[in-house]
């Protein structure tokens, strides 16, 4: 299968359209993520996987998600991130507009066996998670240099 | 009795203004409820820093802003997309019985939560019988 990846060039200018295209792009090819398992397509959070010379990158969107209620365990090859997300109110509080849900969402995905998960790393800042799988040593690319004849 | 899960929806894009920066813009998901001092709006912004919220009220308007760090997304190549990224901003007209001179802001885990005081004059008031 032949892989012709267009590369975001981040112009400042247009950095946000030319990722948002970029996004828009994967989200309507064919071949989105056939092999990651993703369970609940549509399911809260949303998720978007990247991937750059390292390794990938698992980003979910939990607004609104303390992140000590994240709980985010990797066994073999299946990464599973779950939480809950409150959305409290005072008591005889009474609501005009209730659009943001709340409850308890778990997902799960397979990572391919290139990647390790037991050097995962995760942070969340700003109601965003972000999870780094790097590859095994052994899947890295290896340069290989010319040496002078 | 099962609990129902968590779904999301694509995001909803703004419409009607153009604004000068090229790149779509969305709809955040918001909460207001009424308690009897003031009225709450939390907005759903994740990956929105607090330093690029911006928060305006002009002639009974209230507007909110949030842009996104799209340096966090350099050199990553997509594999699988469920959301899109863009900037947030929404728009509401608030009724006079708020005091827009007190409002006041703060975010936390991606949500943006507004604290609009109800003016004085629009609070509840119990009214006592006195014994005659």
């Amino acid at each position: 299968m032949a892989l012709i990846r267009f590369a975001p060039r981040f112009n400042p200018i247009d950095a946000l359209l030319s990722l948002q295209h970029e996004l828009d792009r994967v989200f309507e090819s064919p071949t989105q993520g056939f092999d990651l398992g993703l369970s609940g397509r549509g399911v809260f959070p949303p998720t978007n996987v990247f991937s750059d010379k390292d390794g990938y990158i698992v980003r979910m969107e939990v607004p609104g998600v303390a992140p000590e209620s994240l709980a985010i365990e990797g066994q073999g090859r299946t990464l599973t991130i779950s939480g809950k997300r409150e959305t409290p109110a005072p008591e005889g509080a009474s609501f005009h507009r209730h659009e943001r849900s709340s409850g308890e969402f778990s997902r799960s995905l397979q990572l391919s066996t290139d990647l390790d998960l037991t050097k995962a790393e995760a942070t969340c800042k700003h109601g965003m998670l972000t999870v780094r799988i790097p590859k095994k040593e052994e899947a890295k690319p290896r340069q290989i240099e010319i040496k002078a004849a | 009795m099962a609990d129902k899960e968590l779904t999301t929806y694509k995001k909803q894009e703004l419409t009607g203004n153009e604004l000068t920066r090229p790149g779509r813009t969305y709809v955040p998901d918001v909460d207001i409820y009424e308690t009897a001092d003031s009225l709450w709006l939390r907005a759903d912004m994740p990956g929105v820093d607090e330093q690029s919220i911006e928060i305006n009220v002009n002639d009974g308007v209230l507007s909110i802003e949030g842009q996104v760090e799209v340096k966090d997304y350099e050199n990553l190549m997509p594999v699988y997309t469920e959301y899109n990224v863009g900037n947030y901003a929404r728009r509401f007209t608030l009724a006079n019985t708020i005091d827009a001179e007190r409002i006041s802001a703060r975010m936390k885990n991606g949500v943006l939560e507004l604290e609009l005081p109800k003016a004085e004059k629009a609070k509840p008031r119990r009214i006592a019988i006195s014994a005659n």
